[in-house]
């Protein structure tokens, strides 16, 4: 009676840094990331039976995104939706000093830019980044058809750019 | 194919993460050939992705969770087989736990917020038809084993059809429009009994439950409960 749980441990493991990685930029904060992941485990454990996709990564992120956004709502913290608005245009493309200036920067950096964008614009990131998930696997965790993961990311690359080298084009 | 007049932005970035056809992939090259800034753009995103991909952490203790969670599930279930003497019973319970999703008040409200965020999102058909049959293919192309949705009538029109997920599943959806309102209805293969339409209200919305012919079916519209039972009345039809 035990065989159901030991296959969803096989089943989540390749995927498990992935969805502690997702939850902490979802949620920002350990502890609650913590709740996040495990809640997402049960959750997926209750339903992996049924799980008929492509992809069982996609799957389980998607998992990890709606009870983070449940945890926000119980919060009633930034919203997603609000996130939404304050996405901003993409810049023109800076000097090529901006490779140089973005291989200088240490991990502690990057998590800082990432913290100060939007929550859409991170996740979308780190998808497409660290977890290195194909556009159509960001699409279906995130619900959103591929013209919006393309132009989400876009941006948030734009703007990941800006925070960690400054905007030439602005005066500080 | 389109050339690019202007420099190709979105095509910029499907081309650094290897979403172009080779087509596609040439014609971004062509204009990279000539195109100092485009191709300084693409230089700072793929610094970009290396900076990232080199801050990414790793993350053993998330293997620790999930064990943690499978253990307690085993250690709950031997707990229940001791209590009750009554080992298949308490099998069956446990069963029944794992295969029936939350049937209560977070149910109508995870059922009312994804009907919520398909209207603001503007996408609550993936596939715009009002032919079941067709709308059922291409269900069952993206999950199989989808329940296909049935034709509309007396005054419901078949709008047509998203996959859409409910309770960390993925669920078939057909979507129908009664006067104003659109209507999601999700429906999933269920070894539940029949049973009548439930409506209950959740804000502005009107979410109503019902099982018919090992389908379960959840309901959820700006529309009344009397519309949402004359819409089960119809599928049911349409059904047998």
């Amino acid at each position: 009676m035990d065989d159901d749980s030991r296959e969803f441990e096989q089943f989540a493991r390749p995927h498990a840094a992935a969805a502690l990685r997702l939850a902490r930029t979802l949620v920002r904060n350990e502890a609650d990331a913590q709740d996040v992941l495990q809640d997402s485990f049960l959750r997926a454990f209750r339903h992996f039976r049924g799980f008929s996709g492509e992809s069982p990564r996609a799957w389980l992120l998607s998992i990890v995104r709606n009870v983070s956004f449940t945890l926000w709502r119980k919060r009633e913290r930034d919203d997603p939706g609000d996130l939404e608005t304050t996405l901003d245009a993409e810049s023109d493309p800076g000097p090529s000093a901006e490779a140089r200036l973005l291989e200088a920067c240490d991990a502690a950096q990057i998590h800082a830019a990432l913290d100060r964008l939007p929550g859409l614009h991170r996740e979308v990131l780190v998808l497409r980044e660290m977890e290195e998930c194909s556009y159509r696997e960001i699409a279906e965790i995130l619900g959103v058809p591929i013209g919006t993961v393309m132009s989400r990311l876009s941006r948030a690359r734009a703007q990941l750019v800006r925070e960690l080298v400054g905007d030439p084009r602005s005066k500080n | 194919m389109e050339t690019f007049d202007e420099h190709p932005r979105g095509a910029l970035h499907a081309y650094l993460d290897g979403e172009l056809s080779l087509e596609g992939s040439l014609e971004v090259e062509a204009h990279l050939s000539t195109c100092s800034p485009c191709r300084r753009q693409l230089e700072t995103y793929r610094a970009l992705r290396r900076v990232l991909q080199q801050a990414r952490a790793a993350a053993p203790e998330a293997e620790t969770a999930l064990v943690r969670v499978t253990r307690s599930v085993r250690a709950r279930r031997r707990r229940a087989f001791a209590i009750g003497g009554l080992g298949a019973m308490a099998a069956a319970a446990v069963v029944a736990l794992v295969l029936i999703p939350r049937a209560g008040g977070g149910m109508v409200q995870e059922v009312a917020a994804v009907h919520a965020r398909a209207l603001e999102s503007g996408r609550s058909v993936e596939l715009a038809s009002s032919d079941p049959l067709a709308l059922g293919q291409w269900l069952s192309a993206r999950l199989p084993g989808a329940v296909p949705p049935t034709a509309g009538g007396d005054g419901f029109a078949l709008r047509g059809a998203r996959v859409d997920s409910l309770d960390g599943r993925p669920v078939a959806t057909a979507v129908y429009q009664v006067r104003s309102h659109l209507v999601d209805v999700f429906a999933w293969p269920s070894a539940e009994r029949d049973m009548e339409p439930r409506p209950s209200v959740a804000g502005r919305w009107t979410v109503c439950r019902w099982s018919h012919r090992g389908v379960a079916y959840w309901m959820v519209s700006e529309a009344g409960t009397e519309d949402l039972k004359a819409l089960a009345a119809l599928i049911k039809e349409r059904r047998t």
